[in-house]
């Protein structure tokens, strides 16, 4: 029934239109509820950690979200892309 | 060896008010670095015409033309007609079966653009078989795939020194690799892949697979790259195309 609960509740975040979140993933460990994933800033993790709660599991959340990294200055990666090489 | 034309690429930014700021500093001056910026699809969040201003205001900052395919998330509120518009409005080219050339100081470059949609891969794909709402499907990434095919051959007429395909979903599954293979039916669609390779395409660009990874080949070797924001970590990358022959 815990893979039930996890499979529903990720569905719940992926269609919930504050959240729309398609790469949270919930997994039941005894009695803690475990979130992780990755979101996008620290209000989306939050408004993902309120639709968890709203679900009364009456599990401890455990939250396992990662922000992703902030796209940070300095030069961009430049890499070349050769046309195919006929011999 | 011919100047390359640099094109600068990144998707899945998925905007909405809480990433304001986020992009626009990174994209000032990006002109130094690349002839055209393209956005993979995925711009926006929920799909609302709010979020689409968010993204036209964050990447009015690049001072290159920015061309963008509209991703699935950008059709989620049913808003799909209304971002293309504004963002057409705000000088963003949006490609959807269509494409548009650029001439820069290395040559011309040709986009051509789709969203594309789910379909699966050979061996592991949805079938036009059974029930309609499975023909729906199936049939609709069969089309979505003759989309970018005509795009790219009226491109083809544009006789262009580099043509880049873009599309929101993968054409290949090489670059789905890290995403679970249950969904990769979802992820991407063979078909996008088999009309790159039949129609003279330098480079494919993607985004949607999230978990997937940068580097990829269609079956004939033209070179794919999944640009999805969480791959590539940064807030674009710039590959350096090659003109196949020499102006
Ligand atoms: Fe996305
Ligand atoms: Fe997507």
């Amino acid at each position: 029934m815990n893979e039930q609960l996890a499979r529903d509740l990720e569905r719940d975040i992926a269609s919930d239109p504050r959240t729309n979140e398609l790469g949270i993933r919930l997994q039941v460990r005894g009695e803690r509820l475990v979130v992780s994933g990755e979101v996008a800033s620290e209000e989306r993790r939050a408004t993902v950690l309120e639709v968890v709660r709203e679900h009364d599991t009456g599990l401890e959340i455990v939250d396992h979200i990662m922000l992703s990294a902030e796209p940070g200055p300095g030069g961009p990666d430049h890499e070349q892309i050769d046309p195919p090489q006929r011999s | 060896m011919p100047d390359p034309i640099r094109v600068a690429a990144v998707g899945d930014v998925h905007l909405a008010d809480d990433l304001r700021g986020r992009y626009a500093p990174l994209l000032e001056g990006i002109s130094g670095e690349a002839d055209a910026l393209l956005v993979a699809g995925d711009l926006t969040q929920h799909g609302t015409v709010e979020e689409a201003k968010a993204f036209a205001d964050e990447f009015d900052a690049a001072d290159v033309p920015v061309l963008v395919v509209l991703g699935n998330h950008d059709y989620h509120s049913g808003a799909d007609r209304d971002i293309a518009r504004l963002l057409t409005d705000r000088g963003v080219t949006v490609l959807e079966g269509t494409s548009t050339t650029i001439e820069t100081d290395a040559g011309r470059l040709g986009v051509a653009g789709v969203k594309g949609f789910c379909l699966g891969f050979h061996g592991r794909c949805a079938a036009d078989f059974g029930e309609p709402e499975m023909k729906a499907f199936t049939g609709h990434g069969i089309e979505t795939a003759g989309v970018l095919r005509r795009a790219l051959d009226d491109l083809a007429g544009e006789e262009p020194d580099v043509t880049v395909a873009l599309s929101h979903f993968a054409p290949v599954d090489d670059t789905l690799i890290g995403e679970p293979k249950e969904i990769w039916p979802f992820l991407g669609n063979y078909r996008l892949g088999e009309a790159i390779d039949e129609t003279g395409v330098d480079l494919a660009v993607h985004g949607h697979a999230h978990a997937g990874r940068e580097k990829g080949l269609t079956p004939a070797g033209v070179p794919v790259r999944n640009v999805a924001q969480p791959v590539i970590q940064a807030a674009f990358r710039v590959y350096d195309v090659v003109p196949r022959r020499s102006a």
